[in-house]
């Protein structure tokens, strides 16, 4: 069986900037290994047990109901659908499908379901037409707003702890192997979890021994028949959410100028425009974005392009000059006044890096997007940058009310999007935040108050780096100090504290003693004065006891003195640098081939 | 504890260890607090005897537990307990199907997954990266 450049799936063909099926071509987005990404050939194994597991109920169906399929179900309309689902999939006179009709995802959870259907079961498609698929059955199959936001991290790709409180039994049997986050993101009749269930148990035989049986039977099952008995009972098909939002879904408006206003790790706050002009289809849309980085004043063009799923899902790619430079893929929800819509940015081997995002719909009135530096000390002059969107012209400090102990004494520069001003703030004017009121409009909390940084916070407080570079990519790790007041009742961690933002720490690792004399510290990966960690080269090293990876766990230390101070404040986060993964399940990556 | 005195040289060094302060990042007194970081200010419960020790803080997303040793983290939310180095018994993983969300499955999607490479330990530059 051949692989790699030259051979490959029955995916194929162009696909331009596209979200979801881009080409299958070799495509190395700067940090990861430039060889050897590989898409498998499809594989035809029906005759498998595994195969079998998982195609059983419907081909059961098809022989002994042929036009019995369960009742409910949504009927597929698209005729593309039909044909190129039908050779397996069993369409009764309502139009409904085995299967297809009784589910629904997110686009990623369907563009997983067609590259399974290319890998193991033979069926040929084109990128244009699978993302045709993606679209349609995401429009009609699809989960509403309320039922993907408590999901959204796995789209997003963030790195959190979640914790599914609702049932032990499901969590355990599903976090055996992945994400939470695929499990709540979509919607099944109880037959179709049922299913899943099957699928899992054909695919991956020894998933029994590993988590679904996994404590033995009681009187209630299973562990997975307790699953399923609760994954039915929470996320069925038939839910007053999807009822509500596809009755009223259609395709956004979105078109003219946004206010962005974001966080990039590692740099910063950023605020910027957005400007979205019609695009390919008719949920397309193009986009040529600029930001400037508050701290540094980097500034950033951005172009690209998304379509809009759902009603509500961006999914888009933009990149940094013509080419493909700088690619950033981009996630957002599109709130239902289409007035908001937030999300992340994000690109790396393990989609560690990028900004999350807020978008503001800038509707011709003033917009004021925030504040840099956003924290100010009492009885000091500190200049300071507003960022917005249509600014009055000759704003004067007359038009500016920050409330009290804050004064605009100067305003240096003004111009529709940012104005330079300076502000005193009078000794002994009281900690906390402060509203901005602007010509009419507001800002909650815009600026903030305080007499001193009393600590800093390391953050993440758990962070995770995947050994690479030399086969594998490398798995990154943003690490930020941000500084905080006790506020006025002068203990820390309590209601009032006063979180004062990012810092510029001094970074340096420490040895986390789990196993002694192990020396971890000399082997994991540097960090550097910004706060990344680059983890060391992927492969046994045969300077360590046992040839270990260059795996392990350290301390990540911030230093920090406050300006005028002379005590320094320290900080420190946990940092597990581990194995890579051999695999991976994100159904949007390009791959070589 | 603090009452028995090392009769050997690895007790020793133990206790040399945890007394010097290598276990910890040092001088932080309250700030560990602050920044979640249990406090424990004579040291007594920092240094975690492999992956016996006290639960970890930590288990990142999407790794997983159920299995010992976990992929990313041991039960102690460290790396101290993995197979290591992760070449030693990658092909068993991939064999047996045991880790199909972090190593490709003999079974289905991958069954020449080591065609390339007669030993991961020897051969682990020529693994190819699998996208299902």
């Amino acid at each position: 069986m051949s692989r790699g450049r030259g051979s490959g799936p029955s995916l194929v063909g162009a696909s331009g900037r596209s979200y979801f099926f881009p080409d299958i071509r070799l495509a190395d987005v700067g940090r990861q290994s430039p060889r050897r990404h590989v898409l498998p050939e499809p594989i035809m194994r029906l005759a498998t047990i595994a195969a079998l597991a998982l195609f059983a109920p419907s081909l059961a169906h098809a022989q002994e109901e042929p036009a019995g399929l369960p009742e409910g179900g949504i009927p597929v309309e698209s005729q593309l659908v039909r044909e190129r689902c039908a050779g397996c999939h069993l369409t009764d006179g309502t139009g409904r499908m085995s299967r297809i009709s009784y589910m629904r995802k997110t686009p990623e959870g369907w563009q997983t379901t067609i590259r399974r259907m290319v890998m193991l079961n033979g069926v040929e498609l084109e990128p244009a037409t699978a993302r045709d698929m993606v679209r349609y059955l995401s429009n009609n199959h699809g989960i509403a707003p309320e039922e993907v936001r408590p999901g959204l991290f796995e789209v997003e790709r963030r790195l959190i702890d979640y914790d599914y409180t609702a049932d032990d039994d499901t969590e355990a049997t599903c976090i055996a192997c992945h994400s939470m986050g695929r499990v709540i993101t979509q919607r099944r009749t109880g037959e179709e979890w049922e299913l899943l269930m099957a699928t899992h148990r054909g695919l991956y035989p020894l998933s029994d021994f590993q988590a679904l049986t996994r404590g033995g039977r009681s009187e209630d099952g299973y562990a997975m028949d307790r699953a399923v008995d609760h994954l039915s009972e929470v996320f069925p098909l038939e839910t007053p959410e999807w009822s509500a939002w596809s009755a009223t879904m259609r395709t956004p408006r979105l078109s003219g100028r946004w206010a962005l206003a974001g966080h990039l790790p590692g740099e910063g706050p950023i605020y910027g425009r957005v400007d979205i002009a019609p695009g390919a289809g008719p949920d397309g849309v193009e986009t040529r974005t600029t930001y400037t980085v508050a701290r540094s004043g980097r500034e950033v063009t951005r172009t690209g392009s998304a379509i809009i799923y759902t009603g509500f899902q961006w999914r888009g790619r933009s990149f940094e000059g013509p080419g493909e430079e700088g690619e950033l893929r981009e996630v957002m929800l599109i709130e239902r006044d289409w007035q908001e819509m937030s999300g992340r940015w994000f690109t790396g081997a393990y989609d560690e890096f990028g900004p999350d995002v807020a978008l503001s719909r800038v509707t011709g009135g003033p917009l004021v997007s925030g504040i840099h530096p956003k924290a100010v000390k009492a009885g000091e002059s500190t200049v300071v940058t507003l960022y917005g969107a249509a600014l009055p012209d000759g704003l004067s400090a007359a038009d500016l009310d920050f409330g009290p102990g804050v004064a605009v004494s100067a305003i240096t520069s003004s111009s529709g999007e940012r104005a330079t001003l300076r502000l005193d703030v009078a000794a002994g004017a009281p900690e906390g935040s402060r509203d901005l009121f602007l010509a009419g409009l507001s800002l909650r909390g815009a600026l903030t108050v305080f007499d001193e940084v009393d600590r800093i916070e390391v953050t993440p407080q758990a962070g995770m780096a995947r050994i690479g570079g030399a086969a594998f990519p490398k798995g990154y790790q943003q690490f930020e100090a941000t500084a905080y007041s006790d506020g006025p009742d002068g203990e820390a961690n309590t209601a009032d504290d006063l979180g004062l933002g990012v810092v510029a720490a001094e970074w340096s690792t420490e040895e986390y003693a789990a196993t002694l004399d192990d020396s971890d510290i000399s082997f994991v990966g540097t960090l550097d004065q910004n706060g990344r960690f680059t983890p060391a080269l992927d492969g046994p090293n045969p300077e360590r006891v046992g040839s270990r990876n260059n795996v392990g766990d350290v301390w990540v230390v911030a230093r920090y003195t406050p300006p005028g101070s002379t005590e320094s404040l320290q900080a420190r986060a946990h940092l597990v640098v581990t194995v890579p993964l051999y695999l991976r399940w994100e159904p949007w990556r390009v791959t070589g081939g | 504890m603090k009452h028995l005195e090392p009769i050997n040289r690895k007790a020793g060094r133990i206790e040399a260890h945890t007394e010097g302060g290598g276990h910890r990042a040092g001088g932080y007194g309250e700030a560990d607090a602050t920044v979640g970081v249990p406090t424990d200010p004579e040291g007594e419960h920092d240094v975690v005897a492999l992956q016996s020790g006290e639960a970890g803080a930590h288990i990142p997303l999407g790794c997983s537990l159920v299995f010992f040793p976990g992929w990313e983290v041991d039960s102690t939310g460290g790396t101290a307990g993995l197979c290591q180095p992760v070449e030693r018994d990658l092909f068993d993983c991939h064999l047996a199907c045991f880790w199909p969300a972090h190593v490709p499955d003999q079974l289905n999607y991958s069954p020449d997954w080591t065609a390339k490479c007669a030993a991961a330990q020897n051969d682990w530059r020529n693994i190819d990266l699998i996208f299902p």
